[in-house]
C-alpha cells in the first residue's frame, strides 16, 4: 500500500443537492484511491456558471 | 437520564484557536458534555499530552471511526476497560522508546490501566510531513503496512485498542514549530497523526489514538498556555492512554447480537468550528438534518454557511452559547422563545382541495 497526498478542484453542479454533497465527494476521490482522510478545505462561487460552486479538497489516498 | 446526543469536532491540523493546540478544547468538551448529557468526541480533543481526564458523558473515539459513527455505519458501545496494546515504530531511538514504556508501566501501576503488551514495527514507519499546502497540517506515512501488521498482531494478542507512538522528525527549530509554540501557527504535525491512526481505524477497526515520538526541546519563555502540555514531560502518551483505557467499543451496523450503548440514529446535534464545515461527519449530519452548531473558533478554512444555506444551522460565538443552545436542544426549549424581538406566530392559509 502506498500513500500519497492529494488536493484538487472540483465543480458542485446546481444538480447536486447538499444533502448528496458528500457521496457526491465520495465517488470523485474513490476514482483516485482507497479514501483514508478528506475535507473541503475552500469554496468558492464560480463566476462563470450560474449557482455553480468550485470546492477545494484535500485528501489522502491508499493505492 | 435526559440526554441529547451531540457529537464534538475540532478538526485536526487546520490551527483552531480554541482545540489546535494541546488537549486545549477538553475544558470545552467538558461545558459541552454536562449540558447534553452525552458528548462523542475525538483524541485531538481530549489529549493534552501528559494531561487529559476523563468524563462518564464522554465517548473518545478516533476522527476516522467517528466519521463512521456521523454516517451511520457503526455504532458505540461502552466498556469498562480496554485491553489496550501499543504500537512503536522501529524509528524511534531507545532513550525514547524507554521513556514511552515508563509511561505504560505508570499508567497500569499509578492509574490501574490494562496496558497489555506492545510491539515495534518490522520496519519504520519514515513520517513525512507536508505542512503548508494549505495552511493546513498533513503528510503521509512511507511504510503504512508495517503499521497494520504490527496492528494486527496485537489484535491477535487479544488487545481490543491501540495506541500508536511514531517517531516525527525533530524539528524542533523550524519555524512552524516555534510559531506553533507560540500560539500563533498550526500544529505541524497533527494533521499527520491523524492519518495514522486513521489508518489503524480503517484497517483493523478498533479503537485507537496516536502519540509522536519526540525529543524534549529547549525551553521558550514566550511559550503559549494552550501549548504548555506538551512540554511538561518525556512523552504525549498519558492522554493516549487515559483516553484509550475505557474508550467505547465500535460495533458494525447493522448488528442485532452486540449490546449497544449509542446508535448513530440518536445524534441530535454536531458542535464545529466556524469555517470548517467540510469535513464528512458535518455532511452527513447534514444529510440526516442535524442541528449543526458552527462556533466562532478561528481557524485556516473558509468553509461556512454562505456556501450551504443549510436551514438547521446555528452560528454562535463561543462555547458557551453553544452550551446553552445544547441545554434547550435537550429541554425540547424554542429558541426563538428565548431570542428578542420574538414575532406572532403566523397565519398559514389553504385552499379547499
Amino acid at each position: 500500500m502506498k500513500l500519497s497526498s492529494v488536493e484538487f478542484y472540483l465543480d458542485w453542479p446546481v444538480s447536486i443537492q447538499l444533502k448528496n454533497l458528500r457521496e457526491f465527494i465520495i465517488a470523485t476521490l474513490e476514482k483516485k484511491g482507497d479514501v483514508i482522510r478528506w475535507s473541503i478545505i475552500d469554496i468558492q462561487n464560480s463566476i462563470n456558471s450560474c449557482g455553480m460552486k468550485k470546492l477545494k479538497i484535500r485528501a489522502v489516498l491508499a493505492n | 437520564m435526559e440526554i441529547s446526543p451531540t457529537i464534538f469536532i475540532v478538526p485536526t491540523g487546520i490551527g483552531c484557536e480554541i482545540g489546535g493546540f494541546a488537549g486545549d478544547a477538553l475544558p470545552a468538551a467538558k461545558l459541552l458534555a454536562s449540558a447534553s448529557g452525552c458528548l462523542i468526541t475525538h483524541p485531538n480533543v481530549m489529549n493534552g499530552g501528559n494531561l487529559s481526564e476523563k468524563d462518564k458523558n464522554i465517548f473518545y473515539v478516533e476522527g476516522y471511526n467517528l466519521d463512521r459513527f456521523a454516517k451511520g455505519e457503526i455504532a458505540l458501545k461502552r466498556v469498562k476497560q480496554q485491553k489496550i496494546g501499543i504500537i512503536f515504530d522501529l524509528g524511534i531511538e531507545n532513550e525514547i522508546l524507554l521513556r514511552n514504556l515508563q509511561v505504560a508501566d505508570a499508567c497500569v501501576s499509578t492509574l490501574g490501566i490494562n496496558v497489555h503488551s506492545y510491539v515495534v514495527t518490522k520496519k519504520p514507519l519514515n513520517i513525512i510531513i507536508d505542512s503548508d499546502l494549505s495552511k493546513m497540517s498533513g503528510g503521509i506515512i512511507e511504510n503504512p503496512d508495517t503499521l497494520i501488521d504490527a496492528g494486527k498482531c496485537l489484535i491477535e494478542q487479544g488487545v481490543t485498542a491501540i495506541a500508536i507512538v511514531a517517531k516525527f522528525p525533530d524539528d524542533s527549530d523550524s519555524l512552524e514549530t516555534n510559531i506553533y509554540r507560540e500560539g500563533k501557527g498550526v500544529d505541524p504535525i497533527s494533521g499527520l497523526e491523524a492519518v495514522i491512526s486513521h489508518l489503524i481505524s480503517k484497517f483493523l477497526k478498533v479503537p485507537c489514538a496516536h502519540a509522536p515520538a519526540l525529543y524534549p526541546i529547549e525551553l521558550n519563555e514566550n511559550l503559549d498556555p494552550r501549548a504548555a502540555a506538551e512540554e511538561i514531560g518525556y512523552t504525549f502518551l498519558p492522554s493516549v492512554l487515559i483516553g484509550l483505557s475505557n474508550a467505547p467499543d465500535i460495533v458494525e451496523l447493522p448488528n442485532i447480537n452486540e449490546h449497544i450503548s449509542l446508535h448513530p440514529n440518536q445524534i441530535e446535534s454536531i458542535v464545529v468550528p466556524n469555517g470548517a464545515l467540510g469535513g464528512e461527519a458535518v455532511l452527513a449530519g447534514i444529510e440526516k438534518g442535524l442541528n449543526i452548531i458552527s462556533v466562532k473558533n478561528q481557524n485556516t478554512l473558509k468553509v461556512t454557511n454562505e456556501f450551504f444555506d443549510y436551514p438547521h444551522l446555528f452560528e454562535v460565538s463561543n462555547y458557551l452559547e453553544a452550551a446553552g443552545i445544547i441545554l434547550a436542544i435537550k429541554k425540547g426549549i424554542n429558541l426563538n422563545s428565548i431570542k428578542r424581538p420574538l414575532k406572532k406566530i403566523q397565519k398559514i392559509s389553504y385552499s379547499d382541495q
